[in-house]
């Protein structure tokens, strides 16, 4: 009876969805009628906490106890560049957990992003409860597929607060390319690719759909890429255009930068459809004399996309990349669909650089900010047994591999083979009459240096046999589950004698935190300011998706 | 109300168990029971928790509604009064000292984990272990079959028919497809399953790869990897080896040493994917880099060195093939038709020392030397004359369903060559489809793993066990369902 939803948990904006009694995926309304909320929670002065669209409303005047972009955050160090960047420009306060993960800090205490991220989880479950008339307790969250583990663990962890059982992590290009494909279920392999730019990642999935099996071929992105990045280079603009005028650093007064945010968001989204809009911002604030300063601007298209430029070049890297890894070439016509997913791909300019690059005209039919969520529900449906006529096989984003030498790196499981997978290699001492060897786990990325790549974990395997260099032999065995855990043995070929680890990953909070979290909400009983319970508002994945491919 | 009270004793077998309640159902004050005849709403509920320290804790509620949840089943939700804070604290500090004990492997993300049920539970619990058996054996049985066999495509087969049956198998058995279950065993048995399937198709899944499968498997040699644990069952290598086609093997043991010396390592040209495949435990292709890295000064003593082939090694690693029977394909045509990839595919038998002097410092190498050279003088003299045309005379009979004749035929042949394990096995075979015929599952499996024993070649006997294991699965696979009130 209790029902598994599908939760797209975005870096601006939420959705929810679930299967109907038809087997139909179709997303959840609040109270309000919207069928999105955005990410944002608030602690009210009075002590509330509130989330959605109520934090957003408040954030003007409430700006540094008002968080949102989350996403940005969990599981990830504060130290990482685009960690910083943002923690610049944000009106609340970004600070180092002991161990080095970015936490946020509001009225003084310092609070986990899977905490904040939780709230926003909880908010939705309740949307979902409202709407069902029934408790949820299950569900299966969506993260770009470029999350690394510690990303994912850490969405997990956000869902076990929320009082939620995250049976799957969903990759979100996937989960759209179910929604969007899953039932028009033609005979002969098409090969299309998922676009999805959203707020504050980006994500290009290669796959292949026949009879139900959608089939990553390759994925890339940038998990630190999207739409936020665009309104601030209008906010930086404006900032810099006020001080030169003025004299006043706008980043120091929060609750100006809280109304310039929502004024660039607004004028971002403007631009998308027309050529030129009007930023008016009376009494933004006051100047050094104390009189006000009244923003007011004429933005155009075409100043906006000088000023992204390089966002856009950021968008192609990726894309080749992953074209190269699944052996596609975009002029030969192979891809049958790009798909468009995530509201940054209204912007024309990015709708461009996806036709440069894949030689074809976008589709738009799909509601890119519910399409995710659609494929969530559609796939927690089939987790949960009741559907079964679609099956995703994903793949691992990252290499994964071992140091040899100083700072080598061993491949063992190449990105983008597709899960589970269990590969093997063998090892030889390099020493005469060695002890031990000890095995280091790392991901790869971008860089060939091991020391900048992320260490996953260890093996040692000691009480080696006696002998010369290279031949004492170890074999190592890596098993990569369907949800990207990894497992790794190492076993003395001559004696069998076996040393094993599994990486469980850690999005930062152990166990006992994420407990004592949930203890403490018991006992604060805190209010979690909700949209009041109304009218159930929904839309199928008909009246959403176009039928673009009728006539193609 | 007190008269209809309802008591309960449920006992918490591990931590992990009694985290999954709690965090699932008693911090929301609510409990979930499965009940085939649930009690009336209404009814008053106490509840003797025995939690795996054994104390005891006691929950009181009544009985809120009655779900039909579609993963726990049918049962009744408990509205717990409040617990009292004693024992919540004792529950939160236990389950907190336990996570602190496991750290390092902090408790399994709780998913989907055991629900404590009134009744049913053994039940299904039961038809779960016997699914994850059966699972097992079909698991085992699968290791046996080469690609081909594994995704049930003829051995002409088209990308488009390797997809399609993939796709099949997929739906089957990925791991997916048991996250219902309550079992987390039931899940990476069929992701092993799973893995297999999946090699399987990224072996065949183009022509170039399926020439290469091919080429493999005709020769019948060395290509016959086993299962790594099995790496050490030497005796199997050996009566791989002299299954080998006796015309190719010298023919080509002559041109081949010079071109591996010549080239810059094994893998000369562009077959990476059969080197691999060639050399037995498959993690033991070498490639050159290797060589150099090893050479190169040890800086820290404990660190292992890459000396194995990265692309395509660690892919294709898992898959057990198992050689076809020789009579299948034609070896004499293949072995001419087929020279092409041949060199990589052999270069270590004929001449195993001079790979072995010449890549000396590749450790990986040495092993894969080591596990061709013994064999190899059971190879030279003229492995035991196998006559085509005497099995393909009883495979007729076996095709045709003359089990009785077929085992005639084989005894004679058995008799005539009593070291020929083919024909022993081939004994087994009959046996076992004769046993079918007449329904006796317990005796046809015996049989067919018996011919396998003697002969692991033996396609038949391989695929015959794999598709009684595939029934048997989906018979609890359906039984399973039935219980959980499910449509398969």
């Amino acid at each position: 009876m209790s029902r598994i939803i599908g939760i797209d948990l975005g870096t601006t904006n939420s959705c929810v969805a679930v299967l109907d009694d038809k087997g139909t995926p179709k997303t959840l309304a609040a109270g309000d009628g919207e069928r999105t909320i955005p990410s944002w929670v608030a602690w009210a002065p009075d002590g509330r906490i509130v989330v959605g669209q109520r934090a957003r409303r408040q954030a003007v005047t409430n700006p540094a106890a008002t968080i949102y972009g989350t996403k940005r955050l969990i599981g990830r160090k504060v130290n990482a560049d685009d960690v910083s960047w943002f923690a610049r420009l944000a009106p609340f306060r970004i600070v180092a957990a002991p161990n080095g993960d970015a936490w946020v800090r509001v009225h003084g205490q310092p609070i986990s992003p899977q905490e904040v991220a939780a709230h926003i989880l909880r908010a939705i479950r309740k949307t979902a409860e409202e709407a069902l008339g029934e408790p949820v307790t299950r569900c299966v969250v969506t993260v770009p597929a470029y999350f690394d583990d510690a990303q994912r663990q850490a969405t997990r962890d956000a869902g076990q607060i929320a009082g939620l059982d995250v049976i799957r992590i969903l990759n979100e290009p996937t989960a759209a390319a179910l929604a969007y494909g899953a039932h028009r279920v033609r005979e002969g392999r098409r090969i299309i690719a998922v676009f999805d730019l959203g707020g504050g990642t980006f994500d290009i999935s290669l796959m292949s759909v026949e009879n139900g099996i959608f089939e990553v071929l390759a994925t890339g992105g940038d998990t630190a890429l999207g739409g936020e990045d665009w309104d601030r280079r209008i906010l930086e603009r404006i900032v810099d255009e006020v001080f030169d005028q003025h004299r006043v650093d706008l980043t120091t007064i929060p609750m100006a930068m809280s109304r310039l945010r929502e004024a660039c968001e607004t004028a971002k989204k403007a631009l998308s459809v027309d050529r030129e809009t009007k930023v008016a911002l009376p009494f933004l604030a006051n100047d050094q004399h104390g009189a006000p300063i009244n923003y007011e601007r004429t933005l155009t298209r075409e100043f906006l996309e000088q000023l992204t430029k390089d966002l856009l070049d950021r968008l192609e890297a990726p894309c080749v990349r992953a074209l190269a890894d699944a052996g596609l070439d975009p002029a030969s016509a192979e891809i049958e669909e790009v798909l468009l997913v995530g509201g940054m791909t209204r912007w024309p300019a990015v709708q461009d650089v996806v036709e440069r690059i894949f030689k074809r005209k976008p589709s738009k039919g799909a509601n890119p900010d519910e399409v995710v969520a659609l494929g969530a529900a559609a796939y927690a449906g089939i987790l949960g047994g009741e559907s079964d006529d679609a099956q995703l096989l994903d793949v691992t984003p990252h290499d994964i591999g071992i140091k040899v030498g100083d700072s080598g790196f061993a491949l063992v499981v190449p990105r983008n083979s597709m899960l589970p997978v269990r590969a093997r290699r063998l090892f030889a001492t390099t020493s005469d009459d060695q002890k031990f060897v000890s095995i280091e786990l790392y991901q790869g990325g971008e860089d060939k240096e091991v020391s900048k790549m992320r260490k996953l974990g260890q093996v040692v395997l000691d009480d080696l046999p006696k002998g010369p260099a290279g031949t004492v032999r170890v074999e190592l065995v890596m098993t990569v589950d369907v949800e990207g855990i990894l497992s790794v043995t190492a076993r003395e070929i001559k004696t069998g004698k076996e040393a094993s680890v599994t990486i469980r990953p850690s999005g930062g909070l152990s166990q006992r935190e994420i407990v004592e979290i949930i203890t403490r909400r018991r006992t604060e009983s805190s209010h979690v300011g909700l949209l009041p319970g109304g009218a159930v508002r929904v839309t199928t994945r008909e009246h959403m998706v176009a039928k673009p491919d009728e006539d193609s | 109300m007190a008269a209809g009270a309802l008591s309960i004793k449920l006992r918490c077998a591990s931590w992990q168990q009694l985290a999954t309640i709690y965090y699932r159902d008693l911090s929301r004050g609510t409990m979930f029971l499965k009940a085939s005849n649930p009690p009336a709403i209404g009814t008053s509920v106490r509840i003797d928790l025995t939690l795996p320290s054994s104390s005891v804790i006691v929950l009181t509620g009544t009985v809120h509604q009655h779900v039909n949840d579609t993963q726990r089943g049918a049962g009744v939700e408990l509205k717990l009064a409040p617990i009292p804070t004693g024992s919540v604290w004792m529950i939160e500090s236990a389950l907190a000292s336990e996570a602190r004990r496991e750290s390092g492997a902090p408790a399994e993300p709780l998913k989907t984990g055991p629900v404590p049920t009134v009744t049913e539970g053994a039940e299904i619990s039961e038809a779960e272990t016997e699914l994850i058996r059966a699972l097992t054996a079909e698991a085992e049985s699968m290791k046996k079959l080469n690609p081909f066999l594994v995704l049930g495509v003829s051995y002409e087969v088209t990308d488009g028919e390797v997809r399609a049956a993939f796709g099949e198998l997929t739906k089957k058995y990925h791991p997916d497809r048991f996250a219902r279950y309550e079992s987390t065993q039931l899940r990476s048995v069929a992701a092993e399953i799973f893995i297999l399937i999946r090699d399987a198709y990224r072996k065949l899944g183009d022509a170039a790869g399926r020439t290469q499968a091919l080429t493999a498997l005709n020769k019948g040699g060395p290509d016959r990897i086993v299962p790594a644990r099995a790496a050490t069952a030497n005796p199997v290598m050996q009566q791989q080896q002299r299954r080998t086609p006796p015309q190719g093997v010298p023919a080509l043991s002559g041109a081949i040493p010079r071109a591996t010396t010549d080239a810059k390592g094994p893998m000369t040209g562009a077959i990476p994917r059969a080197a691999t495949d060639v050399k037995g435990p498959a993690v033991t292709g070498a490639i050159p880099r290797a060589a150099t890295d090893v050479k190169g000064p040890a800086v820290t003593g404990a660190i292992p060195r890459a000396a194995t082939d990265v692309k395509s090694g660690p892919i294709r690693a898992l898959a057990a093939t198992v050689a076809q029977p020789p009579q299948r394909p034609d070896p004499h045509e293949a072995g001419t038709v087929r020279k092409p990839p041949e060199p990589a595919l052999l270069e270590s038998k004929p001449g195993p020392t001079i790979p072995i002097k010449q890549t000396g410092a590749i450790p990986a190498h040495v092993h894969e030397a080591g596990t061709v050279r013994k064999p190899d003088p059971t190879a030279t003299p003229p492995p035991m004359p196998i006559q085509p045309g005497d099995t393909a005379a009883v495979d007729e009979l076996i095709d045709a369903g003359k089990f009785e004749d077929a085992l005639v035929a084989f005894r004679m042949l058995a008799k005539k060559h009593p070291n020929e394990r083919v024909y022993r096995a081939g004994i087994e075979l009959a046996e076992g489809l004769k046993a079918m015929a007449v329904r006796d599952r317990l005796e046809a499996a015996q049989r067919f793993e018996a011919a396998l024993e003697i002969d692991p070649s033996n396609e038949r006997a391989a695929r015959e066990l794999a598709e009684m294991r595939r029934q048997a699965t989906n018979e609890r696979k359906g039984l399973l369902s039935r219980l959980m009130g499910k449509k398969e």
